[in-house]
C-alpha cells in the first residue's frame, strides 16, 4: 500500500523530474510530507508565483518539462501568472496543486478556489483528479500534453484526500489524445512552393521565434540560412538562436529591434517566418507590415496561419522537419545566395542610438554594454520586463541556444529574478545572471531568501533608475509628461537589503568605477548584487510606436 | 457559423462559449450530449466575421488539444 501523495511523486519521477519548486500549505501538505523521503528534491521558493517563474526559467533552459507546486486556493491562484505566462510563450511547465478535500469541495471551504476553472485560457490543459487509481495516468498525460506539439503549461489539482489515499494498484492507461498523435507532416506542395519562392526572391528576410527553440530546430534553422546567406532577424524568444558571429544576423526586429532588422523586414520582397506568431510588438501595424513581402510562414500550430499576417505558403508541422524538408529540396536544384543583400541589410540603421550624456551620471546602456563585453561565453541570462529587458534583447549575443530567458508575451514583471533560480538549478555548471529594474527587483525581493538558503550563484544585476522606466518612457513620449505612480524615487537601499539576506553587493555609482566593479562583481564566488544607480530618465531606442510602422521609427525624442 | 465538435472534455463547451462572448460574438445554438469518454456538441454563433474568424482559430487550438480522433469535426463559416 502506498498513498495518493507517494504515487504522484513516483509519476512525477518516472518523468524525469529531479526538481520541483513550490510553497507548502494545507491542502498540499500530504504531499510535502512524502516529499520529506522522496528522491524529487523540493526547492522552496518564497512566494508560489516565484515558483511557477522558477520552474519556466529551468524548462526556458533545458527544453525539459519545469514543474511547480503550491497548496488550494491562494498558493494555486498565485501560480496563475506564471502559467500564463508559459502559456504565451510556449513553455512546458507542470503545476500540480492541492485541493480541499472532495466533500468540502462547494462548500466554500477554507482556501477552496475552483483553480481549475480559473487556469482554463491560461494553461494548454488542467485536470482534476477524483480517482486516486488514476494518478499516475494522469500525470503522464499532463506530461505528454506539456511537451508534445505547441509546449505549454499544464495544471495538475489534487484534493487532499486523494493524497492520502491508500492505493495497493497503481492504474495507468493514458488515454489516446490528439495532441500526443506524431506531429503533422509537411505538405510536398508546400515546400516545393516555398523553394520556388526562395529561388524566385530578390530581397527574402527569415524571421525567426521561439519555435525554432521550442522545436529544437536551431540546428536545422542555421543550416538553412547559411546555405543561402539569407539575412536574418529574430523576435525576443529566438535570441540566441543564430550561430554565433554570424554576419548575416540582424538582431531582434519590432517595437524596440534593430533599425536594420525592421528596415530589412520592410524593404523585403520574401519573408521566411519560422515559428513566429507576428506578435503586436513585431508588427506594429500588420497592414502596413513587410508590404511588398509574400509570407512562408512555418509553425506547428496551424492555427498560427493567417491570425495577423497573410501566408502566401503555409508548412504546417514540425519545424525541425519542415527545414529539412526544404534544405532537401533546395539541394535538388539550384541554391540561391544572398550575401550581397544580406551585406547590404546589415548596412541599415547604423549603431543603436541612446540618450547618453556625460554628465557623470551612470547611463544603463553604457553599463550594460560593458556586462554584455564581460560575460563569460557560456552565461545564462534572464531579464526582467521593462526597459532594461529591451536594452538586454538589444545587447545579448548569446554563444548557445536556450541562455536568455525572458518574459516575452505576457511581459510579466517579477519574472526575471526566480527565472535565473531556476536556471540555475538546472544548470548548475553554468554562470547564470539575471537583469532586472528596480520595479520588477522589489516583486521578486523573497526570493533573496531562496539565494542565500541553496547559495544558489546567481548574480544579480540591478539596473535602478528609480522609475517604472518603460512606463515613464511612455508617460513622457505620449502622456505629455504626466508622471503618474512611476516615480520610484524612495526606493529602499538594495545593497542593504542583500547583505541582510547574506548576499554580498557592490554599489556602482559613477561610470569611472564601472569597469572594476563589473570585475569584480562577475569574480565573485556565488551570489551576489550589482546595484547600478542609472540616469532617471535615459529612454530605449529605437522605438516604433504602437501600432506605427518603421517608417514612424523614433531614435530621439521628437 | 455552426460547429459539430466532439471533444474528450465537457468543460470545452463552456470554453468555447466563454471565448465568443470575448470576441464579441453570440452563442444562437448549443446542443451538446456527453457520455463517458467524449462530448459531441453542435454550436452556433454569430458576430462579425473578424471576431468569428478569431473565434475559429480558438476552437481549431482547443480541438488540437481536447479534439477525440477520428470523430467528426466540422466547423463551418
Amino acid at each position: 500500500m502506498t498513498s495518493g501523495a507517494a504515487v504522484v511523486l513516483d509519476a512525477l519521477a518516472r518523468e524525469g523530474v529531479e526538481i520541483v519548486f513550490g510553497y507548502p500549505g494545507g491542502a498540499i501538505m500530504p504531499l510535502y510530507d512524502a516529499l520529506y523521503e522522496h528522491s524529487v528534491r523540493h526547492i522552496l521558493t518564497r512566494h508560489e508565483a516565484a515558483a511557477a517563474f522558477a520552474a519556466s526559467g529551468y524548462a526556458r533552459t533545458t527544453g525539459k518539462v519545469g514543474v511547480c507546486c503550491a497548496t488550494s486556493g491562494p498558493g494555486a491562484t498565485n501560480l496563475v501568472t506564471g502559467l500564463l505566462d508559459a502559456m504565451m510563450d510556449s513553455v512546458p511547465v507542470v503545476a500540480i496543486t492541492g485541493q480541499v478535500r472532495s466533500e468540502l469541495m462547494g462548500t466554500d471551504g477554507f482556501q477552496e478556489a475552483d483553480v481549475c476553472a480559473i487556469t482554463q485560457s491560461a494553461t494548454k490543459w488542467n485536470v482534476l483528479v477524483t480517482d486516486p487509481a488514476k494518478i499516475t495516468s494522469t500525470i503522464a498525460e499532463a506530461f505528454a500534453v506539456a511537451r508534445s506539439g505547441r509546449p505549454g503549461p499544464v495544471l495538475v489539482d489534487i484534493p487532499n484526500d486523494v493524497f492520502k489515499a491508500k492505493i495497493d494498484h497503481v492504474e495507468f492507461t493514458p488515454r489516446v489524445f490528439a495532441i500526443a498523435a506524431p506531429p503533422p507532416v509537411v505538405s510536398e506542395t508546400a515546400v516545393r512552393d516555398a523553394v520556388a519562392r526562395i529561388r524566385a526572391a530578390r530581397r527574402p528576410v527569415a524571421i525567426i521565434g521561439g519555435g525554432v527553440r521550442a522545436g529544437h530546430a536551431v540546428d536545422a534553422y542555421r543550416t538553412l540560412v547559411a546555405m543561402l546567406g539569407i539575412p536574418h532577424a529574430c523576435t525576443i524568444n529566438a535570441i540566441g538562436a543564430g550561430s554565433p558571429g554570424d554576419p548575416h544576423d540582424l538582431g531582434m526586429l519590432g517595437m524596440h529591434g534593430h533599425k536594420r532588422a525592421n528596415i530589412a523586414v520592410q524593404r523585403a520582397d520574401l519573408l521566411l517566418a519560422l515559428g513566429m506568431r507576428f506578435d503586436d510588438r513585431v508588427t506594429g501595424r500588420p497592414d502596413r507590415f513587410a508590404r511588398e513581402a509574400a509570407v512562408i510562414h512555418a509553425d506547428i500550430d496551424a492555427t498560427e496561419f493567417g491570425k495577423i499576417v497573410k501566408a502566401d505558403v503555409a508548412l504546417h508541422g514540425d519545424l525541425t522537419t519542415t527545414l529539412g524538408a526544404l534544405i532537401d529540396e533546395l539541394a535538388r536544384g539550384h541554391v540561391p545566395r544572398f550575401d550581397d543583400w544580406a551585406t547590404e541589410a546589415r548596412l541599415l540603421g547604423g549603431s543603436l542610438p541612446s540618450d547618453r550624456v556625460a554628465d557623470g551620471v551612470l547611463s544603463a546602456t553604457d553599463v550594460l554594454d560593458r556586462i554584455f563585453a564581460a560575460l563569460p561565453d557560456d552565461a545564462i541570462v534572464t531579464t526582467d520586463v521593462g526597459q532594461h529587458q529591451m536594452w538586454a534583447a538589444q545587447r545579448a549575443r548569446p554563444q548557445h541556444p536556450r541562455s536568455f530567458a525572458t518574459s516575452a508575451g505576457l511581459g510579466a514583471m517579477g519574472f526575471g529574478f526566480p527565472a535565473a533560480i531556476g536556471a540555475q538549478f538546472a544548470n548548475p555548471h553554468r554562470p547564470v545572471y539575471v537583469i532586472v529594474g528596480d520595479g520588477g527587483f522589489q516583486m521578486s525581493l523573497p526570493e533573496l531568501a531562496t539565494l542565500r538558503r541553496y547559495d544558489v550563484p546567481v548574480k544579480i544585476v540591478l539596473v535602478d533608475n528609480q522609475n517604472l522606466g518603460m512606463v515613464r518612457q511612455w508617460q513622457e513620449l505620449f502622456f505629455s509628461e504626466r508622471y503618474s505612480a512611476t516615480n520610484l524615487a524612495d526606493n529602499p537601499d538594495f545593497a542593504a537589503i542583500a547583505e541582510a539576506y547574506g548576499i554580498p553587493a557592490f554599489r556602482l555609482r559613477s561610470p569611472d568605477e564601472a569597469d572594476a566593479t563589473i570585475a569584480k562583481f562577475i569574480a565573485a564566488r556565488g551570489p551576489a548584487l550589482l546595484h547600478c544607480a542609472c540616469h532617471p530618465t535615459e529612454n530605449v531606442w529605437p522605438m516604433i510606436p504602437a501600432g506605427m510602422t518603421v517608417d514612424e521609427l523614433m531614435e530621439a525624442k521628437a | 457559423m455552426t460547429c459539430e465538435l466532439t471533444l474528450r472534455d465537457p468543460r470545452s463547451i463552456a470554453r468555447i462559449i466563454n471565448l465568443a462572448h470575448r470576441f464579441t460574438c453570440r452563442c444562437t445554438r448549443i446542443d451538446a450530449v456527453a457520455n463517458e469518454e467524449s462530448t459531441s456538441a453542435s454550436l452556433a454563433f454569430s458576430g462579425n466575421p473578424g471576431a468569428l474568424a478569431r473565434l475559429r482559430a480558438q476552437i481549431d487550438r482547443i480541438i488540437a488539444v481536447e479534439g477525440v480522433p477520428d470523430e467528426r469535426t466540422d466547423l463551418q463559416a
